[in-house]
């Protein structure tokens, strides 16, 4: 039987059906009809993958949703939240979801301060059951009086941190140290 | 030697010699000594078989495989989850909906034309009778697509893929022996991350493939790709349910209108509507009807 191995010419149907056309190949094969009547999107013909140079880059976008601003906040604020995630439920609502959605209805309510509406939201989720651990950057409270003792930047830090504080602290005082907001923003929102 | 993609010898449609069985494959000993069994009938005559292959090239979607999966049911199976932004093939942006924090998501809308045109395309080739091989180089998922291969009456090759299998087939397989007709990848790359010696062998050997490109991987010589995910396993559960339904119904579709244009004679009457195959035609019910009386 007739063939040809060229795979980097032309794609398999074209070879084929010139072979036919050329009176080589005998007997159609027995995809050819199909093909004919149902052919690909894009034509498998062979290309040389070739490197990108300067400063071409891929056309390829990130995926950002508006909530993710509220989601950093969140994660800044409170680490990763309190309930573990479920991967394998499919409609399920993780913690930093649900407060999400309390803050974009808040928001539709008509308030703009973005301090108030994280208050708001973290409030309405309190009175729902849920608990927020507020997550202290470079450990602060622990050190407690030895704040004190460290540079001018962590002193001022940690003063607006222990200002911001009493307001927004959903739990007294029962501060455990956790990684800093900042590691856990890599983790993926659900 | 490891067994693996026994066919089931249903149908009387492998005229042209004992197929390729790939190393691992033990050479199917049904077709070899063919033993008459229900579906043994005399071959259908030149014109009625004419007519059979080229009724269903007229339809669309002959086989329905549209009703077979949704972009739902891939979104649930996870087939929208690809690699990291890092190891993404540049042939594969076309199919990328985006970058989420690094991973790529694959455009489910794409992935759903590709993969309702590749089914289409498979059933169409058992439709006519074709060896399909089912080709994949992930261990977790080896036994998985040998029983699938086997549960559909096809041929799969899980194992290590020695050179010249396809190429050079007389030598390592025996003289007359019959190449398959579509190739079906589940996985793309073999375990050292490069393209699979069958993808450009299929390309050579003027074989059509069909397969499941990861982000990954390099589309080109796929006759017909489908972007999705092949590391998953839910995903790939998904993939070999698709293919083995596709083939199963188009045999059964096969099945059915040869025994219709059987029933019903010489080729003339107009054919049975192909969305209700199983009811014969009032003409061949009077005939039947006929034989029976007394």
């Amino acid at each position: 039987m007739a063939g040809s191995r060229l795979e980097t010419v032309g794609s398999i149907f074209t070879r084929t059906r010139d072979l036919i056309r050329a009176g080589v190949l005998k007997e159609k094969p027995l995809w050819f009809d199909i093909y004919n009547a149902f052919p690909p999107l894009r034509e498998p013909v062979f290309r040389r993958p070739r490197l990108r140079y300067g400063k071409a880059k891929s056309p390829t976008q990130d995926i950002f949703y508006h909530e993710d601003q509220i989601r950093a906040k969140f994660y800044a604020a409170y680490g990763s939240g309190p309930k573990a995630f479920d991967l394998f439920n499919p409609n399920f609502k993780s913690t930093c979801q649900r407060f999400v959605e309390k803050y974009i209805e808040l928001q539709k309510l008509g308030e703009t301060d973005e301090e108030k509406l994280f208050v708001e939201a973290g409030k309405a989720l309190l009175a729902e059951g849920v608990i927020l651990r507020r997550v202290e950057k470079a450990r602060t409270q622990q050190e407690g009086s030895q704040v004190s003792r460290k540079s001018e930047s962590m002193g001022v830090e940690s003063q607006t941190a222990l200002e911001e504080n009493p307001p927004l602290k959903e739990v007294p005082q029962a501060q455990h140290l956790e990684s800093p907001g900042e590691e856990s923003k890599g983790l993926s929102p659900p | 030697m490891v067994r693996s993609g026994l066919p089931a010898p249903s149908l009387r449609t492998r005229p042209r010699g004992p197929p390729a069985s790939a190393a691992a494959l033990r050479r199917p000993q049904a077709l070899g000594c063919r033993d008459p069994g229900p579906a043994c009938s005399p071959p259908p005559r030149p014109d009625r078989s004419a007519r059979i292959l080229s009724e269903p090239l007229k339809h669309s979607d002959f086989f329905n495989v549209k009703e077979l999966f949704s972009v739902r049911s891939l979104f649930n199976a996870r087939v929208h989850l690809g690699h990291k932004a890092g190891c993404r093939h540049r042939f594969m942006e076309p199919y990328i909906f985006g970058s989420r924090l690094g991973q790529d998501i694959i455009d489910l809308e794409q992935t759903a034309t590709h993969l309702q045109l590749a089914l289409n395309f498979t059933a169409h080739v058992a439709f006519r009778g074709g060896i399909i091989l089912f080709v994949s180089r992930a261990r977790q998922f080896s036994h998985l697509i040998e029983s699938t291969a086997r549960s559909c009456g096809e041929y799969a090759h899980t194992r290590y893929f020695k050179g010249g299998l396809l190429t050079n087939a007389p030598l390592l397989l025996g003289a007359q022996v019959r190449l398959p007709d579509l190739i079906i990848f589940l996985h793309t790359l073999n375990n050292v991350f490069e393209p699979h010696v069958a993808v450009r062998d299929a390309a050579k050997m003027s074989i059509p493939t069909v397969g499941v490109v990861d982000t990954n991987c390099n589309p080109c010589l796929i006759t017909y790709p489908v972007p999705g995910n092949d590391d998953s396993p839910p995903a790939v559960q998904l993939f070999c349910q698709l293919f083995q339904t596709a083939v199963t119904r188009a045999k059964e579709k096969r099945r059915q209108l040869e025994a219709l244009y059987r029933l019903q004679g010489a080729p003339g009457p107009h054919p049975a509507d192909p969305a209700a195959p199983g009811a014969p035609s009032p003409g061949a019910q009077a005939q039947l009807g006929v034989g029976h009386s007394p």
